[in-house]
């Protein structure tokens, strides 16, 4: 690089913490004009984080960032607009009720007499879509009316209203169409010939090889390498993408057990484009795994096999009988025994300012009941016994459940649904926020339950744990099980190559014999 | 047992006890008969009244909706049962009087439970809505022909009337029903329910519980409640009519509201209730013994005792909202 023609961005030695997480360390990034950059790294890998810092959203702990070579600082999201960063989010930052226009023009309203210059805008919003491809849609329309897909274009239209100099894209293609993402992609190669700097994130390898200048990876909050695309090899990129430190917290798994008839059958299930034709069998004494990339249809599989899904079509059999799956009250019911531990336990596990006890006997107040009446001491017992086997640490179990540290509610949780005895045990992202330790004692929990004849389903995004604690891993990709992975085949690897919809590594060997490709 | 029972009794409950010592101390600076056990037993029965309504308001409170039906369904309550002897006959009406009127109240309650649990339209409008559609109803009821509106002579003696020498029947009943409503609340998976929906209804529902059917439940309570209400009224009063109910929405939302029950669900109790009911009663009672108004007068501000009691009450509801908001915040 010459003196003169220093990047267009650079960021360096960004370290960013929440609390006591970190989630990005000692960071570099660069990228220049005419360039599209992309972004690669696995969940939690620091990348959103990184945008988030760029956009102005959040604010790095310490680190400099210079544009055109002048050090600079956004406090606020319209700072870094004003400094000609643009982002488009994963999530819509789209205003439902207002028209397609008016969230265009949103940050600048066209204004004449100190009112909103409607003709203006109107056709501020027909360049910006037609500068996209969205010629279709009606600058007039409601945003909330939209498809999904529209509204995508929508919001890419936006962030081209305001002329940005470095143009973000975070998983801005997910919920796009085909025919939508060759329209963005020739877009995005024209804003490049034009001078822009492109800063593209997608979990879609060949999006990154078709688009892609150069590429930076990160794993686990810190920068592990940049290269010119095309210069290493898919397998190459997933190296560099895992990496961290196999830890032996994980109880040993049991030896396969054959055979068995199996407690959970799905056939052909399917729901709303984002499940797709989902065939599973799920033997007691078994720990299944979900695995793939956040967001591909595990969380609605879930939620699908508890109830709350309208419309879901396909067949469920417990024991090999069919059930509909009506509503969680259904699902907890003593024919199906089913529990799901959610993954957002402050709003769906737990009613916080409640007490230990009330929250530890909710799911299973029927079994302590006569004619509606609680019988107490009976109650008392077994939260007294659930408290002992789960070794969780409450002060005051009268106290507001919301007093304990975040791993002993997770504990309250789980313990509440094992309360209930549940011969099916869904877990949705279990693990998320809580201690090593408290990790520790619910993989072994996890396998004691399996020994005890409960058939479990494992939905986690951090593939060490599947890797350690699973039986075998479904990896779901758009709403489908692209592949199952078991024993040998088992591996960060294969996991994170098959979440990107890659065929697994050669490298494993003998190991690709069990990996199973989906028939699709 | 007596830290057991300061323990039960939470902070609002004992500034609502303290603030009904401190009016009756007021009251017996002004007017000596006040202390008078004849006055302060009137007084309970005149609570009596109040609080068989506030007790299944206070149940859709604690849900975190609000059951704004109240005025009419009360009116309903009343003149359905005064009118049972009109629908069916001389023999049978005695008996069937306060079970249709009960009824009617709760059939209010029902469709408010599947409005808002059902079709979940927001209860602040539904409820209101079913207020004017209640009033609709009972103006058609006395419109078309001249319906029967004495009280019953069971009503009279319900609510006048001493089972129990020296407890006026309303208070038993009062007494009743609370008994009931804290067994309920304290021992009952319905009570759990109730508390847990007012907290967190998606974390209650992913639990496996029907939350409809508690809302559904719980509104139809406080549309058999303000019937009660209702139906004591007209048997006090000896006769029943429209818009009886109009002044007790505000006081009863008054009184849980000061009884620390939090208005958007999930805490609160039904002791906490029984002194916000008390306050309140007092308070209107004082009111109007020692007519501060006139005081005003003398100030210049001339405004009829009713308006002033209005005020009055209008400025502590949004006192004690204003405080316990605030006691939230800190923590």
């Amino acid at each position: 690089m010459t003196v003169g023609t220093a990047p267009l961005l650079r960021m360096e030695a960004i370290t960013k913490r929440y609390g006591g997480v970190r989630a990005l360390e000692d960071v570099r990034f660069e990228c220049d004009r005419g360039k599209i950059h992309a972004l690669l790294g696995e969940n939690g890998a620091g990348k959103s984080t990184l945008i988030k810092i760029l956009a102005g959203v959040v604010q790095p702990d310490s680190g400099q960032i210079t544009l055109d070579g002048q050090p600079i600082s956004f406090n606020s999201p319209a700072a870094a607009n004003a400094a000609g960063i643009a982002c488009i989010f994963q999530e819509l930052s789209l205003l439902p009720d207002l028209s397609v226009a008016d969230n265009i023009a949103i940050t600048r309203p066209p204004m004449r007499f100190g009112l909103i210059d409607q003709g203006a805008q109107r056709r501020l919003a027909e360049e910006a879509l037609a500068r996209v491809g969205g010629e279709d849609i009606h600058p007039l329309a409601p945003v909330g009316d939209l498809p999904l897909s529209r509204r995508q274009m929508v919001e890419i239209a936006k962030a081209l209203a305001r002329t940005p100099k470095i143009l973000i894209l975070d998983e801005a293609t997910s919920a796009l169409t085909a025919a939508d993402v060759t329209k963005v992609f020739r877009m995005l190669k024209q804003l490049k010939a034009d001078g822009m700097a492109i800063i593209y994130i997608s979990h879609r390898m060949h999006e990154i090889a078709e688009l892609a200048d150069d590429c930076t990876v990160f794993r686990n909050g810190r920068y592990v390498e940049t290269f010119a695309a095309g210069t290493k090899s898919d397998d190459a990129i997933v190296e560099m993408m895992i990496g961290r430190e196999y830890s032996s917290v994980f109880p040993p798994l049991p030896e396969k057990k054959s055979g068995g008839p199996s407690m959970l059958s799905l056939k052909g299930l399917s729901w709303a484009g984002q499940l797709n034709d989902i065939n599973l069998d799920l033997k007691a004494g078994e720990v299944v795994g979900l695995g793939g990339l956040d967001g591909q249809g595990q969380r609605q599989l879930l939620l699908a096999l508890f109830g709350t899904l309208i419309g879901v079509t396909g067949t469920i059999e417990i024991n090999g009988k069919a059930v509909k799956m009506s509503n969680p009250g259904r699902a907890k019911s003593e024919e199906i025994g089913m529990a799901l531990i959610p993954e957002d336990r402050k709003n769906e596990g737990l009613m916080l300012p409640m007490s230990v006890r009330d929250n530890l006997s909710f799911a299973s107040i029927e079994g302590f009941s006569r004619f509606g009446i609680v019988d107490r001491k009976a109650e008392a017992v077994a939260i007294d016994d659930m408290i002992k086997l789960l070794n969780i640490r409450v002060g005051d179990i009268d106290g507001p459940v919301a007093s304990l540290s975040g791993g002993n509610q997770q504990k309250v949780v789980i313990a509440k649904w094992l309360m209930t005895k549940p011969r099916i045990i869904l877990l949705n992202d279990p693990t998320r926020g809580i201690d090593v330790g408290t990790k520790q004692e619910l993989y072994e929990l996890l396998r004691r339950l399996a020994e005890g004849g409960a058939a479990i389903l494992f939905y986690s995004t951090d593939y060490d744990e599947l890797i350690g604690c699973c039986d075998r891993v479904l990896v779901f990709y758009n709403g489908a099980v692209v592949r199952t992975l078991e024993g040998a085949a088992l591996t960060e690897h294969n996991l994170i190559a098959s979440a990107h919809n890659l065929p697994t590594s050669t490298k494993a060997g003998a190991a690709q014999v069990f990996a199973t490709e989906a028939a699709s | 047992m007596a830290t057991m029972v300061m323990k039960r009794l939470d902070k609002a409950t004992m500034i609502a006890f303290g603030c009904s010592i401190l009016l009756i101390a007021i009251g017996a600076i002004a007017e000596p008969n006040f202390i008078s056990s004849d006055y302060l037993l009137q007084q309970l029965q005149t609570a009596s009244f109040l609080g068989i309504i506030a007790t299944g308001v206070m149940l859709v409170i604690l849900l975190g909706h609000i059951d704004l039906s109240i005025p009419w369904t009360i009116s309903i309550g009343g003149m359905m049962a005064t009118a049972a002897t009109g629908f069916f006959g001389e023999t049978l009406g005695p008996f069937l009087a306060i079970p249709f009127g009960l009824a009617c109240g709760a059939a209010v309650g029902l469709v408010n439970g599947l409005g808002v649990a059902y079709l979940r339209a927001p209860a602040m409008i539904f409820t209101l809505g079913m207020n004017a559609v209640a009033q609709g109803l009972m103006v058609f009821h006395t419109g078309g022909f001249a319906p029967q509106d004495r009280g019953l002579p069971i009503m009279r003696e319900l609510a006048t009337g001493r089972l129990i020498p020296g407890v006026p029947n309303p208070l038993l009943i009062w007494i009743v029903v609370g008994a009931a409503t804290i067994f309920i609340l304290t021992r009952t998976t319905l009570g759990r329910r109730i508390y847990a929906i007012g907290n967190k209804e998606r974390a209650v529902y992913l639990s496996g519980v029907d939350t409809r059917r508690v809302l559904l439940i719980c509104f139809m309570i406080s549309g058999a409640c303000a019937a009660a209400g209702g139906i004591l009224l007209a048997g006090w009063a000896n006769r029943s009519y429209q818009a009886m109910g109009d002044p007790y929405l505000l006081p009863t939302i008054a009184a849980i509201v000061l009884g620390g029950t939090n208005v958007l669900g999930g805490r609160g109790s039904y002791i906490g209730t029984v002194a916000g009911v008390i306050l309140i009663t007092l308070l209107q009672s004082i009111l109007s013994v020692i007519q501060p108004q006139l005081f005003f007068a003398e100030l210049g501000f001339r405004v009829p005792a009713e308006v002033f009691r209005q005020i009055v009450f209008g400025v502590v509801i949004i006192s004690m909202l204003l405080l316990y908001g605030r006691e939230r915040l800190q923590r």
